[in-house]
């Protein structure tokens, strides 16, 4: 009779036990539905473009380290007030560096500035291919590619 | 450092943990024969690490991904529980004076990896270490395969082990995540030369070479070692990871052409020079033409599967063992899916694979959302290594694919292989938590 009993017993708790499995699974697929959600809702309120670039270090704070400059497809970099990304720093050439992007990735040319471009550290003598959180320095200021 | 508060990782958890100690109570019921709790000490160990581990995340301000450890904690929670069912003399430690079953010594390597896993998510706040030195992780990498080759022994025919006193390790699993952190680094810095400069033959555009050159001449040197250990199933994986993110990297389909008629090429090479890749196949088309010798483990794997059906045999219930020996040798590591597809059936193992994809769809979406393409790259790679992972073993345990021996992630037994897993998670967590976006949108 106990055997009957606890074999009524076992098939309840195993129909629980695989209840509570799949309330596990239910709730990590709401988890996800509303994540989504969310989601779609921040990409509709604001489009983002093809790139930023974050500012990381600016000795005569222009443009402001810390700031995120939104790029368009083309870019000029330098002190003369008319580039699209004006820089003021002394080390900084008038029209120092071009900023584009072509296709699917973003490229960085020098202008004949007078100290030159920079990325990851090694002074650029050509146009190079750039990829997301690679750095660009150009005079004393240091700035990011982000997506 | 500020507390931020983790609200979907703690609404996730708590099912979960009440799940494990549940499993515990009815496993301990069935196989005892009577109303009693039995010893729940192990499953509250492992609530313990869990809860543990979210608070510290809360403590340390952690704004990363917040499903994925609740997935972890519900794929190793199910492992937990077939590990604890099975006979505890199949593995175990007896290190520092104690005598640890196998449920007990797999609960000590997730207390290690869940240490890990913090040290990582939340100590790693820069990836320069793992980015800049890529080929220094290479030559870890490459050091540890040489060490394998040389004083490794062999356990089923394929030598993985290195003995450490008191531990045997497999650097396989740990090669892995070196491997990702190289290729991730390497595309991450040649990734817009890989994509705009190539050579055409007719239709076909070839990679540009050079730019391709350290990591071919790598990952094949990576990929000869592993198949002269007679890993098959870990050279599958290192293929597939790799394919995976040259793919996503470049986004050219004729890679991954060329990657497929290269891997089916190696294949037939393989299988025309190896009696070990011979034997797999030959077993894998009819596993019954000799069901008492190379069939048996296969053979009984279905066997199992038929038993548990639908709904299961019931946790405790299932036939694990016949007449003192296992119905299915290496059901612990290898088989552990049969396991669980036996005692909770269909609807179990169903369960058990939506885990493994909360965890995929996850480790991607951090992909997407990451700041830099090292960081994407590199969650691509950690998430498409627990992905094909699972998707090999559990193939070969259910004869979709010919089998070859690598663990399920979080639910197979192994130190290894439960540290490397979770070392990959805390990278996913740091990579996510870079991004800072995670919390926002995870319906806190």
């Amino acid at each position: 009779m106990t055997g009957e009993i606890l074999r009524v017993l076992l098939l309840i708790l195993q129909l629980g036990f695989v209840a509570l499995l799949y309330l596990v699974l239910m709730r990590f697929a709401g988890s996800l539905l509303r994540d989504l959600r969310s989601a779609e809702e921040a990409q509709i309120s604001s489009r983002s473009g093809i790139g930023r670039l974050s500012v990381l270090e600016s000795p005569a704070d222009e443009p402001p380290a810390g700031n995120t400059i939104a790029l368009g497809p083309i870019n000029s970099i330098g002190r003369n007030v008319n580039n699209t990304i004006f820089v003021e720093d002394d080390f900084v050439s008038a029209t120092h560096a071009m900023l584009t992007f072509r296709g699917r990735s973003w490229f960085v040319e020098d202008q004949g500035s007078t100290n030159g471009t920079y990325v990851n550290g090694h002074r650029i003598d050509r146009p190079v291919a750039l990829s997301f959180g690679d750095e660009l320095t150009i005079g004393r200021v240091r700035m990011r590619l982000d997506r | 450092m500020r507390i931020a508060w983790r609200g979907a990782e703690f609404r996730l958890l708590l099912p979960i943990l009440l799940l494990v100690p549940f499993g515990f109570l009815v496993t301990n019921i069935a196989l005892a024969g009577t109303f009693e709790t039995g010893d729940l000490t192990l499953a509250l160990g492992y609530v313990a690490l869990f809860v543990g581990a979210h608070l510290l995340l809360v403590a340390f301000g952690h704004r990363g991904d917040q499903l994925i450890l609740p997935a972890v904690g519900a794929m190793g929670g199910v492992g937990m529980i077939m590990l604890n069912r099975l006979p505890q003399d199949l593995a175990g430690t007896s290190a520092f004076g104690l005598e640890l079953g196998m449920a007990a010594t797999q609960l000590l390597w997730f207390g290690v990896g869940i240490i890990a896993m913090l040290a990582i998510a939340v100590g790693l706040r820069d990836d320069g270490i793992l980015r800049h030195y890529k080929y220094s992780w290479a030559a870890i990498g490459i050091a540890l395969l040489a060490a394998t080759l040389l004083i490794g022994y062999e356990v089923n025919g394929a030598r993985l082990w290195i003995d450490l006193g008191p531990v045997s390790v497999q650097p396989g699993e740990l090669l892995k995540i070196v491997l990702v952190i190289f290729i991730a680094g390497y595309l991450a810095e040649t990734r817009t030369l890989l994509t705009s400069a190539s050579v055409r033959i007719g239709f076909i555009s070839i990679p540009p070479l050079p730019y391709f050159l350290p990591m071919l001449v790598l990952f094949g040197a990576v990929m000869l070692i592993v198949v002269r250990l007679n890993d098959l199933g870990t050279a599958l994986l290192f293929f597939g990871i790799f394919l995976t993110m040259l793919f996503v990297a470049t986004g050219r389909r004729s890679y991954v052409l060329i990657g497929l008629v290269l891997f089916v090429a190696g294949f037939y090479v393989a299988y025309q020079l190896f009696g070990h890749v011979q034997a797999r196949v030959d077993v894998w088309l009819d596993p019954f033409a000799d069901p008492l010798g190379a069939g048996f483990q296969p053979v009984r794997a279905l066997y199992a599967l038929g038993r548990g059906g639908i709904f299961g045999e019931g946790l405790g219930q299932g036939l694990v063992t016949l007449g003192g020996n296992l119905t299915i040798p290496f059901v612990h590591t290898d088989f552990i899916f049969t396991a669980v597809a036996e005692e909770l059936g269909l609807l179990g193992a169903f369960a058990l694979l939506g885990f493994a994809m909360v965890l995929v769809f996850r480790g991607l979406r951090i992909a997407a959302l990451a700041r830099d393409d090292f960081g994407a790259l590199l969650a691509v790679g950690l998430t498409a290594s627990l992905g094909l992972q699972t998707l090999i073993i559990i193939g070969g345990n259910t004869k979709l694919i010919p089998l070859t021996g690598i663990t399920l992630p979080f639910v197979s037994y192994g130190g290894s292989s439960v540290l490397a897993s979770f070392i990959m998670i805390g990278l996913l967590l740091a990579v996510s938590h870079r991004s800072g976006t995670a919390d926002r949108a995870s319906g806190s």
